[in-house]
């Protein structure tokens, strides 16, 4: 090849190399869970950006479950990967985080500002893990409609509620119908499942950092659920129900009560669903006799420890968990606030009215036990929900099971 | 070669050939070595030293939901495995899971090897349609399995039905959800035994069959006295692909059940990826994985020591 030629070459390619950094944008790229409206998030992106000139923020979704997107980002993690700038994370996530020291902390910043169930899920030993995206928790949904026509009050106990699904069942005759729906699938949703009547009779799992395992406790609520799937109140294959499956039964009229998170009444009203229009939602019922307990969902912004841009990242964040955000996305993408005062703004109440009740929901809901290793807690949950659901182990042993393994993992 | 002689014989005799083409004139064995010598290193890159790696990390307690750094805690790992149930609960899935499916996989196999093998006008819809199950991802075999045989909305429920049979929920039940893994693995992995067999029977000259005509002898005896026999070394080798994926059966159960009811299908494989991914625990995963890695040689050892005594 011609030298003269090369040499040339090779003199604009390095004076293009030098120019180009002066006129290149800070490319962020965002980890956004897919269920939880990454389409609404890029419009909040593009106000950023409109904003920002010189960043330029970049969407990535995958897997469809939490326990999914938490292996693909445990493997990015491990490895060091500064791919990704900042990460959606479940609320039961930055303790683990924490312990890996994979996110950047957020020293100074001032907390108060949010729901004070979120500043304690995104503190860890003083320091500021994550800042909360939104907040969740667990509802009881139910067929308004039906209701009406038996005369039926919306349940306050898992007993009345059993007590109406029978009603309705011997007056509606439709096979197709069940009564509840529940998450009894090995996912994520059936430690809420195990956890909502375990909490009702006053109960902690853990307390500060030690198990509380009460082993009565957990066999009523075991044997609750059971019973449930025994008596005909929810279906035989309960086992195999997951959250969607829950959400798409409930949204094609199949169910009369349903146990999900809050990202589900978007669907129930919406042009696909069958029940739109007929649907209420409230507090999940307390065990005869306790309180009403909901299981505390919601996600957080986290900044990786590897990202290459933490000053740009840490400013987006700041963005993203701002009021303004906040309100946008519950009016536009309804996902409860992380700020009280927003549950009360009138452009929020407009698009979703229900969310005034919501509040007092998601200020009395239970967190899930806050640690590293928290996803080995989750798994002893789950699976022994699912094995007593199947029939497999009876809710004696199930409680005792998740006791002895417990005892391993929290020692 | 012919053409490096019949160079070297074209130039002239004073000039000795250049400095440069010296490694040609190598012995044989350093000649030998230097060829090998690209693939050994690729292989020590990618298979010798992360076996070592994972070997030496199993010897540490090495978590990173812990937040601290690994510690060498020599057997601790081992004897904790001892200890636990679902190691031993897995361990017993996965070996069951092999002496359902390779025996199964093989007799699927050979009569869908023979069947491909009769004498057809038209081949190809034959061999496609053995091409496909086992070009296939496993995941997705999985996945197509899971709707069939799901209780509600599956085709399997659908046609007990429609037969006057109750429909059975496959993955509430252990034994059940057990079966219909073992059915999908079969569905999925005979016909790759049977494309190796196939190419077996190919090899199997016609006129064995033609001289045991003329002998009298019937189908049945030309099967077991001609075909099965010289079909040995393919089956051999079928088998020992088929028990080592066997032993590390992870995609089916895991997009089947996820391991349910319980932990009832969860195989060694699935325990191992969730201890290192999900519950990243790497030193526990490492020492589990070395289990499996152990499983796997000796079974192979097994097999070779097999075929050496045949011959």
């Amino acid at each position: 090849m011609n030298i003269r030629f090369m040499a040339a070459a090779l003199a604009a390619a390095s004076m293009l190399g030098s120019i180009t950094p002066a006129f290149a944008d800070t490319e962020l790229k965002i980890f956004v869970s897919s269920q939880h409206q990454p389409d609404v998030w890029r419009k909040v992106l593009d106000k950023y950006e409109a904003a920002n000139p010189g960043v330029k923020v970049a969407i990535e979704t995958g897997g469809n479950t939490s326990e999914a997107q938490a292996q693909y980002l445990n493997t990015v993690m491990s490895a060091k990967d500064p791919n990704l700038d900042i990460l959606m994370l479940d609320v039961i996530r930055p303790a683990q985080y924490a312990a890996a020291g994979w996110t950047s902390s957020f020293e100074g910043k001032d907390m108060s500002v949010y729901l004070p169930a979120y500043v304690e899920a995104n503190t860890v030993d003083g320091k500021i893990v994550a800042l909360p995206a939104f907040a969740d928790a667990m509802f009881l949904y139910y067929r308004k409609d039906l209701l009406d026509k038996y005369g039926i009050a919306p349940p306050k106990t898992w007993e009345e509620l059993a007590a109406a699904t029978k009603k309705i069942a011997e007056g509606e005759k439709n096979p197709e119908l069940q009564g509840l729906s529940f998450q009894g699938k090995a996912i994520e949703g059936a430690v809420c499942t195990f956890l909502l009547p375990y909490w009702s009779q006053g109960k902690n799992l853990v307390e500060n950092g030690k198990l509380t395992f009460d082993h009565d406790a957990a066999v009523t609520a075991l044997k609750l659920w059971k019973d449930f799937v025994d008596t005909g109140v929810a279906k035989k294959n309960i086992a195999e129900v997951a959250t969607d499956d829950t959400r798409k039964e409930f949204q094609a009229g199949s169910a009369a009560f349903a146990v999900n998170w809050s990202y589900a009444w978007t669907h129930f009203q919406g042009a696909e669903s069958v029940v739109a229009g007929k649907v209420g939602v409230t507090r999940l019922p307390a065990l005869g006799g306790g309180e009403q307990a909901s299981c505390l969902g919601g996600w957080e912004w986290g900044v990786s420890a590897y990202s290459t841009h933490q000053e740009e990242a840490k400013k987006l964040v700041e963005y993203l968990t701002s009021e303004d955000v906040s309100v946008f996305m519950a009016a536009n993408g309804s996902l409860l606030p992380t700020y009280a005062a927003a549950y009360k703004n009138s452009e929020v109440l407009k698009a979703v009215p229900w969310f005034a009740d919501a509040l007092q929901v998601v200020e009395t809901a239970k967190s899930r036990p806050v640690t590293p290793r928290y996803n080995e807690v989750s798994e002893v949950i789950r699976t022994t929900v699912n094995a007593v659901l199947a029939g497999v182990t009876t809710p004696e042993d199930g409680a005792s099971q998740i006791e002895a393994r417990l005892k391993r993992i929290l020692r | 070669m012919t053409n490096t002689s019949t160079l070297i014989a074209a130039r002239p005799a004073d000039r000795g050939p250049p400095a440069w083409t010296r490694w040609l004139d190598l012995g044989d064995r350093a000649l030998a070595v230097v060829l090998l010598a690209p693939a050994a290193i690729l292989l020590a890159l990618i298979i010798v030293y992360p076996v070592l790696r994972l070997g030496y990390t199993s010897f540490f307690s090495l978590s990173l939901t812990s937040g601290l750094p690994g510690e060498f805690v020599g057997l601790e790992n081992y004897s904790l495995m001892l200890e636990d149930p679902v190691f031993w609960e897995t361990t017993w899935n996965t070996v069951l899971i092999t002496l359902i499916t390779v025996p199964g996989a093989l007799l699927a196999g050979l009569a869908l090897a023979l069947l491909a093998n009769l004498p057809f006008g038209v081949q190809w819809p034959v061999r496609l349609s053995l091409l496909i199950p086992w070009a296939l991802p496993l995941s997705f075999a999985g996945l197509i399995f899971a709707w069939f045989f799901h209780s509600e909305y599956g085709v399997v429920n659908d046609v007990l039905n429609r037969m006057g049979f109750e429909g059975i929920i496959w993955f509430n039940s252990p034994n059940w959800a057990f079966a219909a893994i073992c059915l999908t693995i079969i569905w999925k992995t005979s016909s790759f035994m049977a494309l190796i067999i196939l190419a077996g029977l190919q090899t199997i000259p016609r006129s064995l069959y033609e001289a045991a005509d003329v002998d009298g002898a019937g189908r049945i005896r030309q099967f077991f006295e001609i075909t099965l026999p010289l079909l040995k070394p393919s089956i051999v080798v079928a088998l020992i692909f088929r028990t080592i994926t066997a032993l590390q059966t992870f995609d089916i159960p895991y997009m089947m059940t996820g391991g349910g009811p319980g932990t009832s299908t969860a195989t060694l494989a699935m325990y191992i990826h969730q201890n290192t991914v999900s519950f990243l625990d790497l030193g526990y995963g490492s020492a589990l994985a070395v289990v499996m890695f152990a499983l796997s040689m000796c079974v192979t050892a097994v097999y070779l020591r097999a075929i050496r005594t045949k011959e």
